[in-house]
């Protein structure tokens, strides 16, 4: 491991202890302003819909390429998560937070199995089978490549999943 | 993730996010966002601790039926540990569908 990724671990490992030093490390990362916000009503009830999950915790199967972690404007590409393939199957590569808990329950980045559970009871319709899985931190240059390629590309997915309601977690 | 919830929502598909870093929220604004002021890289609560991360999910249900006005972010009262989680009502939280 490079002195770079570990300087990154460490000040996430910092981060997640002193939130309030995050306002240093991470704010400045802001990628930009926006102006307009997309809109599309709710119109299935949630015990009818198809639920997904799109998250930037840097969770992916252990078996896909791992997220970039040395290039310093991040990762815009994503992977898709089967459920079917079980959560042990899966991983985080994520340097920028610190996922010790995460990686011992994913639920805490990634409420698969809580979704799951709902689904049996009856609250929600259907949890999808295909979940997809981003590594946040994302700047500079790769920007464009993520509203304009990767994010546009997951969307048409979801469509094509016949996904309802896609719930966004972040790391 | 902002930026990714807004292109999802553009295409047609509708979103809740869950935030732990505010000012992310403001500046990108997506669609519909609910912010717990928790430690990074724990949205939906403890490892292991099953009722905080439904508690969370449902308030997510609620919040993505009850927002009207694009770009509101919903602050959740929840105080990280210093909460009981396990005698709250999850059928209660939930919307009952779009009103």
């Amino acid at each position: 491991m490079d002195l770079g990724r570990l300087k990154n671990r460490f000040i996430a490992k910092i981060i997640t202890r002193f939130p309030s030093l995050a306002d240093r490390f991470v704010i400045p990362y802001t990628p930009r302003d926006s102006l307009a916000v997309p809109w599309t009503p709710v119109t299935k009830s949630l015990d009818q819909s198809t639920i997904a999950v799109v998250t930037t915790a840097g969770v992916h199967h252990k078996d896909q390429k791992p997220f970039d972690m040395r290039d310093r404007e991040g990762d815009p590409s994503y992977r898709v998560i089967d459920l079917r393939k079980g959560l042990s199957s899966l991983m985080i590569t994520h340097d920028y937070y610190d996922h010790a808990d995460a990686d011992k329950d994913i639920n805490v980045v990634f409420p698969v199995e809580r979704l799951k559970e709902f689904e049996k009871e009856g609250l929600i319709g259907r949890v999808a089978d295909l979940h997809y899985g981003f590594m946040g931190h994302i700047t500079g240059r790769h920007i464009p490549a993520l509203t304009t390629e990767s994010a546009p590309a997951v969307a048409r997915k979801l469509k094509t999943d016949k996904v309802d309601l896609v719930l966004l977690s972040p790391g | 993730m902002g930026l990714i919830q807004r292109e999802i929502e553009r295409a047609g598909v509708p979103t809740i996010g869950v935030s732990i870093v505010r000012a992310y929220s403001e500046r990108v604004k997506p669609p519909r966002t609910i912010f717990l002021k928790w430690p990074y890289g724990h949205p939906f609560g403890e490892p292991f601790h099953p009722a905080q991360q439904r508690v969370v999910l449902a308030e997510a249900f609620r919040a993505l039926y009850a927002i009207r006005d694009p770009g509101t972010i919903i602050d959740l009262p929840y105080k990280w540990k210093r909460e009981r989680y396990d005698d709250k009502d999850i059928g209660a939280i939930l919307p009952r569908g779009p009103q």
